[in-house]
């Protein structure tokens, strides 16, 4: 099982460099909004300082839904087939896909991470504690993502619905993560958000596996 | 037809609404409490409305029987329409009140992700034609969504907290009137029939357009040379 994961996130991983989608076109679209933010709301440098933090974790979970639909992702019908016929368990294929998911959204989260802080200045005391808030973050989203990825992949399936899918539930996240960034701004404790962000991550974790099969079986 | 539970809903709600009308109006917000006899049943539908829909989901997947899709198709249905009704009832209520039509409150912001989990859910099952497949994937989906409705309550109440505790259900004494509180939980049972009433026939109809959308026996379904056969004693 574990040699099927590593399979498959190599697999993930190396479609993706081929493809080229998250880095040539979602990190760049992403950066774009980080840019143009200042010019809708106005050039309030304390302001700005002030929301630079937020806005990063808005625009993780709403361009981290283009990175879990990106192209790449979407198995098609007949590897599907290959892979059910070598006996991979669908919990593998979830595993494999999410993880990849997880690599290329904290890709994107540093790369947005670098330009917030250039662009808004926010003011982090213990940025070290972004190294367990960013991985932790970006899981659950990645989890969350290719759950929808997979309930809405299909003949007749409207892949537009994931969005919608996706963000609802990934407010526990969006909150912690915020929260947690929130305290380090303010010297507070964030271990209640970043406990918050491993229970979700863990129910996201089971609840993919466990729905691997039915999930399978469309 | 006329079912039983539709008479039982119609008569329950008519009373609630009597007692709605007829008991005094609170000594601080007047007749604006009256408004509490929607909303708070309706809230309590938004979550009883999750619940069905997500034990419907498992027992389906444990089942595979398609009665228990169509009840939690119709469960989800009837959940948006009592989610939003809480939501609007709440806005108009909280406009006088608080003196803003929304407030980043915990419980608020809570029902408005519910609403929107909703959404979600109805816009999946409308988006598939197969009946079995619609039922695995909204099923998978409901089972994640609603494992996340806790943990969406804990982070927004760690968020925020501005809505009244609670009134009714709360160690000790109950902060409500008697009158006040007899018409409040009529309500509440006067809702529950209803949706009860309400689900029940909406996923007969969920079972009926299933019914329609399943080929015919004869029509042609792989090709000309493979058709369905005639079901005997059944069938459409």
């Amino acid at each position: 099982m574990i040699r099927h994961i590593a399979i498959l996130f190599r697999a993930h991983l190396r479609d993706e460099r081929r493809a080229g989608e998250v880095t040539l076109v979602i990190v760049p679209f992403g950066m774009v909004a980080l840019l143009v933010v200042p010019m809708a709301i106005g050039i309030d440098t304390p302001l700005l300082d002030r929301i630079g933090p937020g806005l990063f974790w808005v625009v993780l979970l709403l361009f981290g839904t283009l990175v879990s639909q990106r192209q790449s992702a979407s198995l098609s019908e007949s590897r599907r087939d290959t892979l059910t016929l070598l006996g991979v368990d669908p919990a593998a294929r979830f595993a494999a896909a999410a993880m990849a998911g997880t690599v290329l959204l904290t890709l994107f989260a540093v790369v947005a991470g670098t330009v917030t802080f250039m662009l808004y200045d926010p003011e982090i005391a213990n940025p070290a504690w972004l190294g367990a808030i960013l991985p932790l973050t970006c899981a659950g989203l990645a989890m969350v993502g290719t759950i929808a990825t997979a309930v809405t992949s299909g003949p007749g399936a409207r892949s537009s619905l994931a969005p919608l899918l996706v963000v609802p539930v990934s407010v526990p996240l969006l909150l912690a993560a915020a929260q947690a960034t929130e305290g380090l701004r303010a010297s507070a404790g964030i271990l209640r958000w970043l406990l918050l962000l491993c229970v979700v991550d863990v129910i996201l974790a089971l609840a993919g596996v466990l729905t691997a099969r039915p999930l399978e079986e469309s | 037809m006329i079912k039983p539970l539709d008479v039982a809903a119609g008569l329950m709600l008519a009373t609630a609404l009597v007692l709605g009308l007829v008991v005094p109006p609170d000594a601080v917000q007047g007749d604006l409490q009256r408004m509490m006899y929607v909303h708070v049943p309706s809230a309590w539908l938004a979550y009883l409305s999750f619940a069905t829909t997500l034990v419907a989901g498992i027992a389906y997947l444990r089942t595979r029987r398609m009665r228990w899709d169509h009840i939690a198709g119709a469960s989800g249905e009837v959940g948006v329409v009592f989610t939003g009704l809480a939501l609007v009832t709440g806005s108009i209520w909280g406009k006088p009140v608080w003196g803003v039509w929304w407030t980043w409150d915990a419980r608020l912001v809570l029902t408005a992700v519910m609403f929107f989990v909703y959404l979600g859910y109805l816009a999946l099952r409308r988006s598939f034609d197969d009946p079995e497949v619609r039922a695995r994937r909204a099923s998978v989906y409901g089972i994640v969504a609603v494992a996340q409705i806790p943990l969406v309550h804990f982070s927004v109440v760690w968020w925020r907290g501005l809505h009244q505790p609670a009134t009714v259900l709360r160690p000790g004494d109950p902060q409500i009137d008697g009158p006040l509180l007899a018409a409040l939980l009529a309500a509440v049972f006067a809702f529950t029939v209803v949706f009860a009433a309400l689900v029940s026939r909406r996923a007969e109809v969920n079972r009926l357009e299933d019914l329609i959308a399943a080929p015919s026996a004869g029509e042609p379904v792989a090709g000309s040379g493979v058709a369905v056969p005639p079901i005997v004693g059944g069938g459409r």
